[in-house]
């Protein structure tokens, strides 16, 4: 399957890697960014951004459920905003485990990243990318979920 | 630099005009503004042609000013292409505004035209989201999300922290789509309820159907020349432009309390027009949806945190308050073509302040007012370009 943002996602190439996403953090600074960028947009330092790994958990900043899709897209869906705990705070989508439903997501909750389809379209079903799902929803095996 | 005057505006009606193409409809706006102006092709020195998404839609990627303006018989002179999302005219006014103000030029034109129905909805939805930054809009996020959730407006949390209601939000749509049904140029004529307005379908959670701008055709245009040239093309009373200032969304980490761009934006106007909030007296601004307008409020300084919903029950926004804004209908009601948008609002303004708006007329007629455009979406959690102009009789 293809990544829709290669740069920005660890996948995980077999069962000693877990999923994570890529961002930069400064040297000079401490700040963290995503997707990763090569000068530092707080302390404006260039050439002191490293990669590191972030994301694999997150916090529910504010959701939506979207009644119109774009192409590629099939309504209704979750768009969410999440706070990473090393600083970032992102635009992403909900896995397929968790319904569609009100209320069923509250801001504030814990978040668990996963790996997988854009949507379940012809234009999105073959491109993987980074979504979140509650933390407290059961694990399901990683190789259906990650494949 | 010199004093710079706005001599003519023009623009063509907003809708669905799916026969014409975007130079038919840029040559309504353009000879709209030369003849109200009284100046012939030949008098213009310079242009600026703004368009946002016309090259993904229409399949014209380059020179569409060049195309544009050649159908009206403008050709020769310099022919500037403006690009930046729903800010683009407003940002093409700029340029022609600063041709004249470092008298490079004496006379400049100023156009923003943009053709949206292509009979093809969802590619137009499409085109419209990659006005944002791609990683964005690659991963479905679109200009409803981003008002209903994004860290910037966050209406979802707006409604908790300042207790604002569907109905708070309906407020703008019904003010403005009274104002809009009294326009002759706007898309969408009907004056609306509240009821109607909170029961329409929902878009994206909290925003319903008639809180958002919808997808339209249109066109407007503007002439500028030196302050001190009005009088020999027009007997018409010359609009000063008093400040016209543009800026780009800054990187926001999520700790950043900086204060919001749309309002620095706003106090740059103000300070180089030497005037504050409180002496508007008309304001056109962009209310792509309609919530949106009473963040704006608190952002221009026209009142505090979270009273924007009062200024319309007090009928000071309205037509005839103190300080109405959108006498046009706004962007959800007068129409948003992209591109078009920031001139339609300064055409709106100008006759306002000319006294030739028809029906929708402000009774005391504005000597100050003020345009304020955005648009499009970074990464970095603001907007990437905001534009304010303040204008003056």
């Amino acid at each position: 399957m293809n990544v829709l943002h290669p740069e920005s996602i660890l996948v995980p190439a077999d069962g000693t890697q877990t999923p994570c996403l890529l961002g930069s953090r400064c040297d000079n600074c401490a700040s963290v960014v995503f997707p990763q960028m090569p000068v530092c947009p707080a302390c404006l330092a260039n050439g002191a951004m490293q990669m590191v790994e972030i994301g694999r958990t997150a916090r529910l900043f504010s959701h939506t459920i979207a009644r119109f899709a774009p192409k590629g897209f099939k309504a209704p869906f979750f768009q969410i905003f999440v706070d990473l705990p090393e600083g970032p705070r992102i635009f992403s989508l909900v896995g397929a485990e968790c319904p569609i439903e009100p209320g069923v997501l509250e801001d504030g909750m814990d978040m668990r990243l996963v790996l997988e389809p854009l949507a379940d379209t012809p234009e999105s079903k073959d491109l993987l990318t980074y979504k979140y799902v509650p933390a407290a929803s059961p694990e399901k095996s990683g190789k259906a979920r990650h494949a | 630099m010199r004093e710079v005057a706005i001599i003519g505006v023009g623009a063509h009606a907003t809708g669905q005009f799916t026969e014409k193409p975007l130079k038919e409809l840029g040559y309504t706006a353009i000879w709209g503004a030369l003849d109200d102006a009284g100046v012939k092709p030949a008098d213009i020195n310079v242009a600026y042609v703004g368009n946002s998404i016309g090259g993904l839609l229409t399949g014209q990627e380059g020179v569409r000013g060049q195309v544009v303006l050649q159908h009206s018989g403008i050709t020769g002179i310099p022919i500037v292409n403006v690009e930046n999302a729903c800010a683009s005219a407003a940002t093409a006014l700029r340029g022609a505004w600063l041709e004249v103000a470092s008298g490079a030029v004496d006379v400049a034109l100023a156009v923003g035209v943009e053709k949206m129905f292509i009979g093809d909805s969802a590619r137009t939805i499409g085109a419209l989201s990659a006005v944002s930054e791609l990683d964005l809009s690659q991963m479905g996020m679109q200009f409803t999300t981003s008002y209903a959730i994004h860290p910037k407006i966050n209406l979802k949390a707006r409604m908790k922290e300042y207790g604002w209601t569907l109905a708070d939000f309906a407020k703008p749509a019904v003010k403005n789509s009274f104002n809009g049904s009294l326009n002759p140029l706007a898309q969408h004529r009907r004056a609306l309820t509240i009821e109607q307005v909170v029961q329409s379908r929902i878009v994206v959670d909290p925003l319903t159907l008639y809180m958002c701008a919808s997808i339209s055709d249109g066109a407007a245009a503007a002439v500028v020349c030196s302050a001190d040239l009005a009088k020999k093309f027009t007997s018409k009373t010359p609009v000063r432009i008093a400040s016209c200032v543009l800026r780009s969304g800054v990187y926001r980490l999520p700790d950043d309390n900086r204060p919001d761009t749309a309002a620095t934006t706003a106090q740059a106007a103000y300070e180089v027009a030497g005037i504050g909030p409180e002496d508007l007296e008309a304001v056109e601004l962009h209310d792509a949806m309609a919530p949106a307008e009473l963040m704006l409020y608190e952002r221009l300084g026209l009142c505090g945190p979270g009273e924007g919903p009062k200024l319309i029950d007090d009928g000071i926004t309205m037509l005839q308050g103190r300080v109405p804004v959108n006498p046009s209908g706004g962007l959800c009601s007068r129409g948003h073509p992209v591109g078009a948008t920031g001139l339609l609002q300064i055409a709106e303004l100008v006759w306002q302040m000319r006294g030739e708006a028809g029906e929708r007329q402000i009774d005391k007629r504005p000597k100050v007012a003020m345009a304020q455009n955005q648009g499009g979406l970074l990464l970095g959690q603001d907007s990437a370009v905001y534009s304010c102009t303040i204008l003056k009789t």
